[in-house]
């Protein structure tokens, strides 16, 4: 009996599984392929640039990348690693001690503050652009790397205490039970216990923000108009106009944009994964 | 010598109250089974101790020093947990060294406990893996251990063998028993596995509701229980209970009426029966307590069904009235199912329980004394 069910079942399978490699081979193309397409794009010269558009480049030209860096990526570059690596580590810190406080510590108002942060979460950033840059402006810090950090911070953390809320309430209290028996206080049952075991949801929470914060460009352009404090994103722009006529330039600068990501999603793939795959567990 | 004394320990959450005034005296280095149905209390009981249950009243002390206000680190307590909760990210080294190096001892101090420890529980060869990479009764063993390498003076285990199977569980057993003798300090050991509470205790609380039934040695509880319920709770397999009528009161003999046979019994001396001629009451025999007599003797009744075990048999008979009873009886007796056989219960093996389920002061003969 058992074998006629794997021989009804199989075929289906098989289908269901082909379909799925199918569209996956073909979300996979549309993504990889203009990625290709930048990358190759840089090493060519402008003039193959425009007879052979998609051809491979004859003699790898490596030199852009340099070109351009010291042409201004690198002010760019380093603003952006400035702006995102704070506005990350501000949203990781405070997202897991107030969801930790939120899972744990008995205080009036408890629900109630977490539903607010909910609600934030619910609230885009285009909708208040204008008093954001009004508070900024008041406080003096358009065009200074904290009036981008704090706002971004700010935006990413409702999603992220979401996130790290429901992996705490998950957590095994007998471990933290235990860490009480062991001496430990709050502080140190979070330091020693919660966090070390909570890698995977602080790196997916770090890898999201950092995806959204890198990229972000409509209130970098109302905050940031002077060159020197640009992030990439603006810059990028900058160099659309400066570089109308190079190309290979421009893609230079596109690439070295992409690479941060790209080498952390690699490096942290393992936790990500994980992490997506048990929805923030 | 350790005395841990619990006066009147109160626990409530929000306006149920859990545990209604709990007394205890625990002295030297006895071995405590907290026993119960779940949802008795006896994890809030022992919880209420580690110090990770606020109580709402009443006291506990260690050596005179009331603890109830102290940091569970601070009572000279540990604890085993159900699930182990060691530490995943830790090796089996740091997960027993842990507490000793939130205390701030010296590494070569921590290091020379560990391993005092890991040699008593055999664990040398596992100091460097983690938990992960463990069996279920390493990873109990290292939970074990991690409560030795801080000395303490209480050990709290809160159902400890639950996850394990059959065999590791009687293997277990006995390991922290002896553990417990060589350490020489008080262990608290809740389980709702009555036989782990008969086979390890020297003293056994039985608890319901929030309440402490009676305590006293295994054998004072099985022999002597003070109610119906302690009497259900403890042996293998559980008591049988009949209904009956009290039918004779002379001197110091009393009769019932028990499903049609009278049986007398005799009455401990200088006590009296809390109820009178004519009252209904509940009688228990022990699955050991009957005997096979004589077609037209006893009560009739029929086979449902015999387990032979070859040490022992035992028996499922149902008696008139759909009442279903349980015999054992040493060694092998061929019965057959639908077969029809006369039961009478021994009279000295007889335990009697009026209205509210308290126990009637019945003479009874035990095994030993036989």
């Amino acid at each position: 009996m058992s074998a006629t069910t794997s021989t009804t079942m199989f075929p289906k399978t098989r289908k269901l599984a082909w379909l799925m490699h199918l569209f996956l081979i073909g979300y996979s193309l549309l993504i990889l392929l203009p990625l290709t397409w930048v990358v190759m794009g840089a090493l060519k010269t402008n003039r193959e640039m425009f007879t052979d558009p998609i051809a491979l480049p004859k003699d790898p030209n490596w030199g852009t990348f340099i070109t351009a860096w010291d042409d201004g990526v690198r002010d760019y570059f380093f603003n952006s690693v400035i702006v995102s690596g704070f506005s990350v580590a501000l949203i990781v810190v405070i997202s897991a001690m107030a969801a930790y406080a939120l899972t744990r510590l008995n205080f009036p108002f408890r629900r109630g503050l977490y539903l607010i942060i909910i609600l934030c979460f619910a609230i885009p950033m285009h909708a208040v652009l204008v008093p954001i840059y009004v508070l900024l402006s008041d406080f003096g810090l358009l065009n200074t790397h904290a009036g981008l950090i704090l706002p971004y911070a700010a935006f990413g953390l409702p999603f992220s205490i979401i996130l790290m809320y429901s992996f705490f309430y998950e957590f095994p209290t007998e471990l933290e039970e235990a860490a009480k028996l062991d001496g430990c206080g709050p502080w140190r049952r979070l330091w020693h216990v919660v966090l070390p075991l909570s890698k995977p949801i602080l790196v997916s929470v770090a890898i999201f923000n950092l995806v959204s914060i890198w990229n972000e460009f409509l209130l970098a352009t109302i905050v940031m108009t002077s060159p020197e404090v640009q992030t990439l994103p603006l810059g990028l722009v900058r160099f659309r106009d400066q570089y109308a006529t190079n190309w290979p330039g421009m893609l230079a600068a596109i690439t070295i944009g992409s690479l941060p990501l790209l080498a952390a999603f690699v490096a942290f793939q393992k936790y990500f994964i994980r992490s997506m795959a048990g929805m923030g567990k | 010598m350790t005395e841990l004394k619990i006066d009147g320990l109160v626990k409530r959450y929000g306006d149920a109250e859990v545990l209604h005034g709990l007394d205890l005296d625990v002295e030297g280095n006895e071995f405590i089974v907290f026993v119960g149905p779940s949802g008795c209390g006896k994890s809030t009981f022992l919880r209420s101790i580690a110090g990770l249950e606020d109580i709402s009243g009443g006291t506990i002390a260690i050596d005179g020093t009331p603890i109830n206000g102290l940091e569970p680190d601070q009572r000279g307590v540990a604890m085993v947990f159900q699930n182990y909760a060691l530490y995943p990210h830790m090796t089996v080294a740091e997960n027993m060294g842990f507490a000793l190096k939130m205390a701030g001892v010296s590494k070569p101090d921590i290091a020379t406990k560990v391993n005092a420890a890991a040699e008593i529980l055999k664990l040398e060869p596992y100091l460097g893996r983690r938990p992960a990479d463990l069996s279920g009764g390493q990873r109990q063993r290292v939970a074990i251990g991690r409560a030795i390498v801080r000395a303490p003076k209480v050990f709290l285990f809160d159902e400890p063998l639950s996850n394990l199977d059959a065999d590791l569980r009687a293997h277990m057993r006995l390991e922290i028993i002896k553990l417990h003798r060589q350490q020489g300090a008080i262990s608290i050991y809740v389980t709702h596995d009555q036989v782990e509470a008969m086979t390890m205790a020297d003293r056994i609380v039985v608890m319901r509701d929030g309440y402490i039934e009676q305590v006293g040695s295994p054998l004072e509880l099985y022999n002597n229980p003070v109610n119906r319920f302690v009497a259900g709770f403890l042996g293998t397999p559980k008591m049988n209970f009949l209904p009956a009528r009290v039918t004779g009161l002379r001197d110091a003999t009393a009769t019932f009426e028990i499903l049609g046979t009278s049986i007398a019994v005799e009455i401990v001396d200088g006590e009296a029966l809390s109820v009178a001629e004519g009252a209904e009451i509940e009688i228990g025999i022990r699955a050991d307590g009957w005997d096979v007599v004589a077609e037209g003797e006893g009560m009739a009744g029929q086979v449902v069904h015999a387990e032979q075990l070859g040490r022992e048999t035992v028996t499922f008979v149902m008696l008139e009235g759909d009442t279903q009873v349980t015999m054992i009886q040493t060694g092998q007796h061929q019965l057959k199912d639908g077969e029809a056989i006369w039961l009478k219960p021994a009279a000295a093996r007889l335990h009697g329980f009026d209205g509210n389920g308290l126990s009637l002061p019945i003479a009874r003969q035990h095994a030993t004394d036989a």
